[in-house]
């Protein structure tokens, strides 16, 4: 099992390109009615926006991933916590990364954020993960 | 001058009903599949039992599925226009909502086969000035218990209204 990361050390870059689909099959796994993920008509008419949000919760989703694709076979998730500054609309691409910002015996942080192509930051976190 | 009513305010500290998710396989592939998960053991019985697990294993953040049902799995009266449900919507003149903060501490996994039980608490609601007038959050804390009463996951997350 080789040792976790030193402060500093960066995860590899997650791309996701949430389509539609993947938008409404994720309002659909968790039961989340919300118009705003699939309804674009009223996503516009009645709630200002440009298109259909993509969801804070699936981007949270992405910071885990992006951490347990990197970590997930020598370390798993203790917490994870995190925000969303701007929306992240359909078509936007998110690029999702991390940076170790402490390592201990037996567990490290982690700073995680998703940004779009344009570099504008949706969403940032902080996890913790414990050696498995 | 707020647009926290006295009557939204006390929603706060008011206690939902807890909900008992009976977690299947089915449910746990379809949260995977629809996050893109590349992990067979959220999907493939083999692979999980090859991993160490008795049977498929949710995705880290399934408990985010948990709550939702918990709220939303309603007669559709009990919904509001946006989709919301209205349970969880306190009588504010702000009405578009938004995801603010979320913060989760992992137990143990949840496996097909568990019942999963989530309790739910109306924490905090407080407002802010935002640049387009009022914002006014409203902060859910969730604990996450499996069958045999195992701590699964707490979480609190922070929905804005504006």
């Amino acid at each position: 099992m080789s040792a976790l990361p030193e402060v500093g050390a960066e995860a590899p870059v997650l791309v996701r390109n949430p389509t539609a689909l993947d938008l409404f099959m994720f309002s659909a796994s968790a039961w989340l009615l919300h118009r705003i993920h699939y309804d674009t008509p009223y996503t516009v008419e009645h709630e200002g926006h440009p298109g259909l949000l993509i969801h804070g919760p699936l981007q949270g989703v992405y910071l885990v991933q992006t951490a347990e694709s990197w970590l997930g076979d020598r370390a798993r998730l203790a917490s994870i916590s995190y925000r969303h500054l701007a929306p992240a609309y359909l078509g936007d691409e998110l690029q999702c990364g991390g940076t170790v910002t402490a390592s201990y015996v037996g567990g490290l942080e982690l700073e995680l954020w998703a940004r779009k192509s344009d570099g504008t930051l949706t969403t940032t976190g902080k996890a913790r993960l414990v050696s498995r | 001058m707020g647009v926290i009513t006295d009557e939204a305010r006390r929603w706060a500290d008011r206690q939902y009903p807890s909900f008992d998710f009976e977690v299947t396989a089915t449910d746990i592939a379809k949260f995977a599949h629809a996050t893109g998960e590349a992990n067979p053991i959220h999907f493939d019985k083999d692979a999980a039992v090859a991993a160490g697990f008795s049977d498929v294993v949710a995705p880290t953040l399934f408990t985010y599925v948990v709550r939702m049902h918990a709220s939303a799995l309603v007669p559709v009266d009990q919904l509001e226009p946006d989709g919301s449900p209205s349970a969880d919507v306190p009588p504010l003149p702000t009405r578009r909502a938004m995801a603010g903060e979320t913060s989760v501490v992992l137990g143990v996994p949840v496996l097909a086969g568990d019942t999963v039980t989530v309790s739910k608490r109306l924490a905090e609601m407080y407002e802010k000035e935002g640049r387009s007038g009022p914002l006014v959050f409203v902060e859910m804390e969730f604990t996450f218990t499996n069958q045999r009463g195992e701590l699964v996951a707490t979480e609190s997350f922070t929905r804005i209204y504006r």
